[in-house]
């Protein structure tokens, strides 16, 4: 057995992320904001981050430690969660992507709370916070299953960052059987009622079901503290106790120089016509347009919004968008399908208590070809509190008294929800609509369309959730169909006509610039994508910190910093 | 039918087929705070009185709800009539107290911030709203009303039956999808309903958690002993003639 098995919570601390010690135990708002570093706009600064999310933060960070001068475009505000937060579930729109996009094909995905995210921080302000790894087969689906796409990296290139991060955010869960076993540095929380019935389900049908991994803190962490399990994951953690970038790196990121624009939109990447390297970007900041001289830029925007940036980023050289050369840019976008089964118990199981993630199982992970399709999915449970609980019970058909009556009903019932691996296709594509938003960018137009494999894959899961609750004594199911989560995009691959990027996230088209987010996805694997993102930002990170090593900035040792937070 | 003992689901419309929802008016009147239509399943629970114990931002943002409705900047008068008409359908509001639905929509329409999407086959939510209700009327005049809310009610649950099966045609229904009319729609009045603390008395939901957050968050073998102290009991879970006896209550 590895030591991290045995050595679990503060024991182990990350060494080269000081985070968790910046932050202040009672307030929640980055302590070090006046420290912050501002460059000027002609300056050329070393990197260009577009997006201060999952990927941007991350690489951020990494990069900063290594000396290099990189500025954070945002979109959205820079949140202090004591002021700008709320324990409550419409109150929480201002953390969503809320402005215009359409929705398409012939099975349209929607955007916005479900799967958008605003603000420093990203999407992972809202996360359910599960964290899982993907399996070493999600790098090799196209050779082993015939389907999809091959990373032109595999598991073992990830496998440290994977560890890395899962210390740094940190990931609390049971020792992981599936995929490459291994262990997390925090224990499993305690589960609730809600979760515990369909651990008992699955059991009865021989499934075996893991507590985790969830990105929260299980005990203090620094001056993070204990989650208090009140269940509001998805509006914003108020306690600091589940992970997002804007606690789990920036104010590392800060304290080794990195400047965050919050409240600036980026709108074009830029490009010198006679190199073909970009030269920054242009952003709109309070109602005028700005522009930032930058060595490199990563993009960082995610599914929709990076490729939107990079296809109206056109020139005489790029006349189809930046890095666009093959008509890939915006293609092969994914969702998971994440349809989900709610069971009604005799007991009172009060499900808006405790993090809605709690036990998982990826036990039909992988192929199986029994089940007559490629790929699998995963299990997990969710807690809906009462808007989301009652977009469940009209989904199932119910409204006037018969969704009153099951929105009464509303302690006695828990969900199962799946992920299910769908695969990439080419049409399902963003592309720039004829329509314009407040900056006067074209709104992106995401179309979506299931194939027969996709549909087998959500079939059977459903079935099998179904199963688990009957097994479990459920006295009464509803279904909503719904799909979770975006990547691809913009996808890594092996040569230029196949791909955006290359192994190194680096534009094939464009020498100095980087797309880092979960656009760069190939496959989506049927884990929740954050671990995954933040991992190949690692791992970017690392690839880059060599090719331009500024002067180390001196850096205050742990102590004196934590005195200075406190 | 009445209630009984809610550790059985024969309540449950799934559960009962063509027999249609059982009537609510069998439930326990509210004793304690507001719910809509006063009844419910927690008679003595009133998640208002746990105000003390929520953060100031979110305490704002929720007696808000209660005590600063917004006025009606969206719909015009005629549209207004309509609109609340059809949000008290979906919602079974059907006698004051009721949560006044139609001005939180009209609210969300009034600032212009949608969900984050659109579909390609609806106009932007503003728009399809404003549809919607023409589409209603125009349905009330096909069966001799001048408009929606002038309709008997019987004509009005069935008019918005078949709205709920994609099942109007012709006219203004013709320049919208009506399923996904139908779905953002009741999108919009479902939020404002369940956003409500008036309706988290109703379904026993425990409202805002922070910084209290929960100790006690439920084991099948524990049931009642898991339940914060603060938190409501089922009405048929308490024994009526012990219970106001322990209360001290005539």
């Amino acid at each position: 057995m590895r030591r991290r098995s045995l050595v679990k919570g503060s024991v182990l601390m990350p060494t080269d992320n000081d985070s968790p010690f910046l932050l202040d135990r009672h307030r929640r708002g980055l302590q070090n904001l006046d420290r912050m570093a501002h460059y000027r706009e002609d300056e050329e600064i070393d990197l260009l981050v577009v997006g201060a999310g999952a990927g941007g933060v991350t690489l951020a960070q990494r990069l900063v430690r290594a000396g290099w001068k990189v500025v954070v475009l945002e979109k959205g505000p820079l949140w202090d969660p004591d002021r700008d937060w709320v324990s409550d579930e419409k109150g929480s729109a201002g953390i969503y992507w809320t402005d215009k996009r359409i929705i398409g094909g012939n099975d349209p995905i929607e955007l916005g709370k479900n799967n958008s995210g605003v603000g420093v921080g990203g999407s992972m302000t809202h996360f359910a916070g599960y964290v899982p790894r993907f399996h070493p087969s999600d790098f090799e689906v196209k050779s082993v299953d015939g389907v999809g796409a091959d990373w032109p990296i595999s598991y073992r290139d990830l496998r440290r960052s994977f560890e890395r991060i899962e210390l740094e955010l940190p990931v609390a869960g049971q020792d992981w059987p599936w995929g490459d076993p291994h262990s997390y540095p925090h224990g499993p929380h305690p589960i609730a009622g809600a979760a515990s019935v369909a651990w008992q389900g699955a059991r009865g049908c021989g499934i075996e079901m893991r507590v985790g991994p969830v990105a929260i803190t299980n005990g203090v962490f620094g001056n993070r503290p204990h989650c208090i399990y009140r269940g509001f994951c998805l509006q914003g953690c108020k306690v600091n106790a589940k992970a997002s970038p804007l606690i789990t790196h920036l104010p590392d990121a800060i304290e080794h120089g990195v400047e965050v624009r919050a409240d600036s939109m980026a709108i074009r990447v830029e490009v010198d016509e006679a190199s073909g390297r970009c030269t920054g970007v242009t952003y709109v900041a309070d109602g005028s347009e700005h522009f930032q001289r930058a060595a490199a830029v990563a993009v960082c925007g995610y599914a929709i919004e990076t490729p939107r940036l990079l296809l109206n980023s056109t020139s005489s050289r790029f006349p189809h968008g930046l890095a666009n050369g093959s008509d890939q840019v915006g293609r092969y976008v994914m969702v998971q399908g994440a349809t989900q089964v709610a069971a009604r118990f005799p007991i009172e199981l009060r499900m808006y208590k405790a993090p809605p993630p709690e036990v998982s199982s990826e036990q039909f992970y992988e192929t199986d070809e029994a089940r007559g399709f490629a790929r699998g999915f995963s299990l997990q449970t969710l807690s809906p509190l009462p808007i989301g609980w009652a977009e469940h019970v009209q989904a199932d058909g119910h409204w006037g008294h018969a969704l009153r009556e099951y929105m009464r009903d509303y302690n006695h019932w828990t969900v199962l929800g799946s992920l299910c691996e769908l695969l990439p296709q080419p049409e399902n594509r963003v592309t720039l609509a004829h329509e314009t938003d407040q900056y006067g960018m074209p709104v992106a137009n995401f179309t979506h369309s299931l194939c027969d494999n996709d549909k087998a894959n959500i079939a059977y899961a459903t079935k099998v959730m179904e199963e688990i609750w009957e097994s479990a004594g459920a006295q009464d199911t509803l279904k909503i169909d719904r799909y979770a989560h975006l990547v691809g995009g913009c996808r890594m691959g092996f040569s230029p006509e196949d791909s955006v990027v290359d192994s190194s996230q680096r534009a094939w088209e464009v020498p100095n610039l980087y797309v880092v987010d979960g656009s760069v996805f190939p496959t989506e694997g049927a884990a929740n994508p954050a671990l995954i993102i933040m991992a190949l930002a690692d791992r970017v990170a690392e690839l880059l910190k060599a090719k331009r090593a500024g002067p180390v900035p001196t850096t205050t040792r742990r102590r004196e910093k934590a005195s200075l937070a406190s | 039918m009445t209630y009984g003992d809610f550790s059985q689901a024969h309540h449950l419309p799934k559960q009962r087929g063509d027999r249609g929802p059982v009537d609510p008016k069998g439930l326990p009147r509210q004793r304690r705070g507001i719910t809509p239509q006063m009844h419910g399943r927690y008679p003595d629970y009133d998640v208002l009185s746990q105000q003390g114990h929520w953060d100031e931002e979110t305490r704002r943002v929720v007696t808000d709800r209660v005590d600063n409705v917004p006025a009606i900047a969206f719909f015009a008068p005629d549209e207004l009539e309509t609109a609340t008409a059809f949000c008290d359908l979906v919602l079974a509001q059907d006698e004051d107290p009721r949560i006044p639905v139609v001005n939180y929509v009209d609210e969300k329409l009034a600032q212009g911030r949608g969900d984050g999407y659109r579909y390609f086959d609806l106009p932007d939510d503003t728009e399809t709203w404003r549809l919607v209700v023409r589409g209603l009327d125009q349905e009330a005049g096909r069966r001799g009303a001048e408009r929606f809310a002038l309709l008997a009610y019987d004509d009005q649950l069935e008019v918005v039956t078949r709205f709920s099966k994609g099942e109007l045609h012709g006219g203004v229904w013709s320049l919208l999808n009506v399923s996904r009319a139908w779905s953002v729609t009741t999108r919009y009045a479902l939020e404002a309903f369940y956003s409500h603390p008036w309706a988290w008395n109703e379904i026993g939901f425990g409202g805002p958690a922070y910084p209290r957050g929960y100790s006690r968050f439920g084991s099948p073998h524990l049931q009642d002993a898991e339940r914060e102290t603060w938190e409501g009991a089922q009405a048929f879970d308490v024994d009526p003639v012990e219970d106001v006896a322990e209360r001290g209550v005539e």
